[in-house]
C-alpha cells in the first residue's frame, strides 16, 4: 500500500471516483487532489519550502491531460525540468479519455510517466499498477 | 564531177586544136613538098606527146583535188557515227525521254523512255503531236498546250513546263519537259526536239515536305529553329521562327531574327532554370525548363521551353529546335489546386482534431459514467424498481461505450494510413480470437471447420486482424439461422503473393440485390437486431484495406454468407 497519491484532474466526478475506488481497494493511506496542473505544482512548491522537517510527498501521480488553467503536457514539462530534480522520484500515471494516438507516443517522451491508461479507473488497473510497480 | 569532165575535156580540145593549128603553120614554113611523110608523122608524135603531157597535169590536179574531198569526207562521216554513238549513249543513261517534233508534218518520235518510264511499246505510242497531248492530264493539258503554242509563236529559244502525263496503267507522271526550236533560214519553226524528266518523286517529295512544312507553320506552339553555336555558350541566335511564336511573344519573325532566343527576359524569370538551359547548351543535350516571360507589350507569361539538338549526317551539331508553350493558364490552374490542397489538408487537419476533441469529451463523462456503475456493483440494491432502472442504465451506458469506442477506432484507422505489420500465425490468431468468444461458443455451440493449409504466415498488423476476425465471427452468431445449426468454415489458401482467407456461414445473409453498394458503408444495418450499430463491417473493410488488402461479399438470403478476404503477403 502507498502512503499518499495525487490525483491532477480538472473534474470533480473523477475525482471523487478516484478516491472511491482507491479507497475500496486499499491502494493508498492518504489521497490528496488538484484541479489543474499549477495547482498540483504550487503544492510542489509548498511543500519544497517547508524547512523545519521534511514532509511527505506523494508515490504516484494520476495525471490528466485536458485541464483548464494548465494541462497534463505544460504539468509535465515543468515537472521534468530541473527545478523539480528533488521529486523524480515520483512516478506518473497518465488516465485519459483520449484516443489520439500521438498523445501515447508523447507520453513516452517523460521518463517518470510509467503508464498510459484509460479512464475510468478500476480495481483491476490499481491491481495491475500495483504489481507493476513492486 | 560532170562539169569538171566537161571542162577538163574542154580544156583539152582547145590545147590540141591550137597546138595542130601552131604545128601545121610552122611546119609550113620550115619544111618542103617533099617531106610530107615525115612531116606528117614527126607532128603527130610532137603532138600526141605535148597533149599527153598537158593532159597528165590537168588529171593530176584533178586526181590531188578529189582525194582531199573524199578525206573530208571520210572525216565527216566519222563525226557524224561518234556524234551518233555518243547521243545514243546519253540517251540510254538518262533517264530523259526525248521526242522529236517535225512541226509542219505534224510527225512527232520518241526514244526509248516511252517505254522505259511511261511504259508503252512501240505500237501504242502514236505518231503525231495529238497522241502527246492526250496524254496529259486533263487540269494540265490546257495550260501546257497555251505555253507551247506561244513559245513556238514566238519563237524563243527555250521552253520548260511541268505536267502530269498518263502512263500505259493509266498512272499520271509529273514529269519536266524541256525543249528548243529548230528553225529555217526564214526564221520558222520547223522542228522542236524536248526532253520530259520524270519528276514525281521530287514532286512528291515536294509535297511531302510542304505538309510537314504545315506542321511549323500552324502548330499553336511556338517553334524556333537556331543556329547550332553561340559565342560563349550563350543561348544561340534565332534562325527561323513560327507564327505562333509571333502571336505568343508580340515579336515578329524580322524582330528576332539574329538575335538569341532568349526566355529569360523578365526580372522574374526563374534564374536557375537560366542555368540549366546553359549548362545544357554548353553539353549539347536536350532541355526542358519553364519560366516567367515577358512579351512585347510587357505583360508577363509562363512559358514551357524546351531546347532540342539536331545533328546532321556527319554527327556534327547543325542547329537547334525549341518548342515553346504558354503555360500561364496551366501555372494558374496549377497554383489553385495547390492552394485547395492545402486549404483541404488544413480542414482534414482540424476536422481529425476535431473529431479527436469531441471523441475526448463523449469519452471523459462516459468514462466516469463506467465507473460509477463498476460502484454500485458492489452495493446491494433493496428497492426493485430502482435495480430495475439501474440495469437499465447499465445496458445502455455500455453499448454507449461501445459505439463510441468502435467510433474511436474508424478515427484511428482512418488516421493512420500506414501501420506496423508482423508476421503472425493465421491459425495462432484464429485461436486467440475463438477464446475469447468463448461464452458464445458455449452458448451456440456452432460448428466450426478450419481448413488452414500447414501453418501459413501473415504479414499484417496483430490487432488489426483480430478485430477482423472477432467482427467477422461475432457478425455470423449474431445472424445465426433459427432454423438450423450454424456451420462456420474458414479456409485460407496462398496465391503467388497473395493470402487468401474465405469466411464462409450458413446464417440467415444478406439480400445483395438491394444491399450490395451498402454492405460495408457506415451505420448500414439490413437485420433488426436491438444490439447491431452497423459499424462492424465498415470497421472490417477500413482494417483490411488500410492494411492493403481487400474484402469481398457473396451472400444468399436465408443461405449464408461467405466473404473472401485477400492480403498481400510480400514482407
Amino acid at each position: 500500500m502507498l502512503d499518499q497519491i495525487l490525483c491532477i484532474d480538472d473534474d470533480p466526478i473523477t475525482l471523487m471516483l478516484c478516491k472511491k475506488v482507491i479507497v475500496k481497494s486499499s491502494f493508498s493511506n492518504e489521497i490528496i487532489t488538484a484541479q489543474n496542473g499549477e495547482e498540483a505544482l504550487s503544492y510542489f512548491n509548498t511543500i519544497r519550502h517547508v524547512k523545519d522537517k521534511p514532509i511527505e510527498h506523494p508515490q504516484l501521480i494520476f495525471l490528466d491531460l485536458n485541464m483548464p488553467v494548465m494541462g497534463g503536457w505544460e504539468f509535465l514539462d515543468y515537472f521534468n525540468s530541473p527545478e523539480f530534480s528533488e521529486f523524480k522520484t515520483i512516478k506518473v500515471v497518465v488516465l485519459s479519455s483520449t484516443i489520439d494516438p500521438e498523445d501515447l507516443e508523447k507520453a513516452k517522451q517523460y521518463p517518470m510517466v510509467i503508464d498510459f491508461l484509460s479512464k475510468p479507473i478500476t480495481r483491476s488497473m490499481l491491481e495491475y499498477l500495483n504489481n507493476k510497480m513492486e | 564531177m560532170k562539169s569538171k569532165t566537161n571542162q577538163v575535156i574542154i580544156i583539152y580540145i582547145l590545147i590540141s586544136l591550137f597546138v595542130a593549128i601552131v604545128s601545121h603553120k610552122l611546119l609550113l614554113q620550115y619544111i618542103s613538098d617533099s617531106n610530107h611523110q615525115l612531116y606528117t608523122f614527126t607532128k603527130d608524135i610532137i603532138f600526141i606527146f605535148l597533149t599527153g603531157i598537158v593532159f597528165r597535169l590537168v588529171l593530176l590536179k584533178n586526181d590531188n583535188r578529189n582525194i582531199s574531198i573524199f578525206e573530208k569526207l571520210k572525216n565527216t562521216n566519222n563525226e557524224i557515227k561518234e556524234s551518233n554513238e555518243k547521243y545514243d549513249i546519253v540517251a540510254k543513261a538518262t533517264s530523259d525521254t526525248i521526242w522529236d517534233w517535225k512541226i509542219q508534218e505534224d510527225n512527232l518520235s520518241w526514244n526509248k523512255g516511252i517505254e522505259n518510264v511511261f511504259g508503252y511499246t512501240q505500237d501504242q505510242v502514236g505518231s503525231s503531236s495529238k497522241w502527246w497531248f492526250d496524254k496529259i492530264h486533263p487540269e494540265d493539258s490546257i495550260k501546257m498546250s497555251i505555253r507551247l503554242y506561244s513559245f513556238i509563236e514566238q519563237k524563243t529559244e527555250n521552253w520548260q513546263d511541268q505536267y502530269r502525263f498518263k502512263c500505259a496503267d493509266n498512272s499520271y507522271k509529273y514529269v519536266l519537259d524541256r525543249g528548243f526550236l529548230l528553225k529555217d533560214e526564214n526564221g520558222r519553226a520547223i522542228r522542236m526536239i524536248g526532253a520530259i524528266q520524270d519528276i514525281t518523286k521530287q514532286k512528291e517529295e515536294e509535297q511531302r515536305l510542304k505538309l510537314l512544312e504545315t506542321v511549323f507553320t500552324q502548330s499553336k506552339d511556338s517553334i524556333i529553329i537556331t543556329e547550332a553555336n553561340s559565342l560563349d555558350d550563350k543561348i544561340p541566335n534565332v534562325i527561323y521562327a513560327n507564327p505562333a511564336f509571333s502571336s505568343m511573344s508580340g515579336y515578329e519573325f524580322e524582330e528576332i531574327s539574329g538575335k538569341p532566343a532568349d526566355p529569360f527576359n523578365s526580372p522574374n524569370s526563374d534564374i536557375n532554370e537560366l542555368k540549366k538551359l546553359l549548362d545544357s547548351i554548353k553539353n549539347k543535350q536536350e532541355c526542358l525548363i519553364e519560366t516567367i516571360s515577358i512579351n512585347k507589350k510587357r505583360e508577363e507569361y509562363w512559358v514551357r521551353f524546351s531546347m532540342i539538338p539536331i545533328y546532321n549526317s556527319e554527327n556534327e551539331l547543325s542547329h537547334w529546335i525549341s518548342i515553346q508553350r504558354d503555360i500561364t493558364d496551366e501555372k494558374k490552374q496549377e497554383k489553385e489546386k495547390e492552394q485547395l490542397i492545402r486549404e483541404l489538408t488544413q480542414n482534414n487537419k482540424d476536422l481529425k482534431q476535431f473529431s479527436y476533441i469531441t471523441s475526448h469529451n463523449l469519452r471523459a463523462p462516459l468514462s466516469n459514467l463506467t465507473g460509477l456503475l463498476n460502484l454500485l456493483e458492489d452495493i446491494p440494491v433493496e428497492n426493485q424498481e430502482l435495480n430495475e432502472i439501474l440495469n437499465g442504465f447499465n445496458k445502455s451506458t455500455h453499448l454507449l461505450n461501445e459505439t463510441i469506442n468502435d467510433l474511436a477506432k474508424v478515427i484511428i484507422i482512418k488516421d493512420n494510413p500506414s501501420i506496423q505489420k508482423e508476421n503472425v500465425q493465421i491459425k495462432e490468431v484464429f485461436e486467440n480470437v475463438l477464446n475469447q468468444l468463448n461464452f458464445q461458443i458455449e452458448l451456440y455451440k456452432p460448428i466450426i471447420n478450419l481448413n488452414f493449409e500447414k501453418n501459413t504466415n501473415i504479414n499484417i498488423n496483430k490487432a488489426y486482424f483480430e478485430s477482423i476476425l472477432l467482427n467477422l465471427l461475432t457478425n455470423a452468431i449474431k445472424y445465426k439461422s433459427e432454423n438450423r445449426k450454424l456451420k462456420i468454415t474458414v479456409t485460407n489458401r496462398e496465391i503467388g503473393d497473395n493470402v487468401e482467407l474465405i469466411f464462409k456461414d450458413n446464417g440467415i445473409g444478406i439480400d445483395l440485390k438491394r444491399n450490395r453498394d451498402k454492405v460495408f458503408g457506415l451505420y448500414q444495418r439490413f437485420h433488426n437486431y436491438p444490439d447491431s450499430k452497423g459499424l462492424g463491417l465498415y470497421l472490417v473493410k477500413s482494417q483490411v484495406e488500410t492494411m492493403g488488402g481487400t474484402i469481398e461479399i457473396e451472400s444468399e438470403v436465408n443461405k449464408g454468407t461467405t466473404f473472401t478476404l485477400t492480403f498481400k503477403n510480400k514482407l
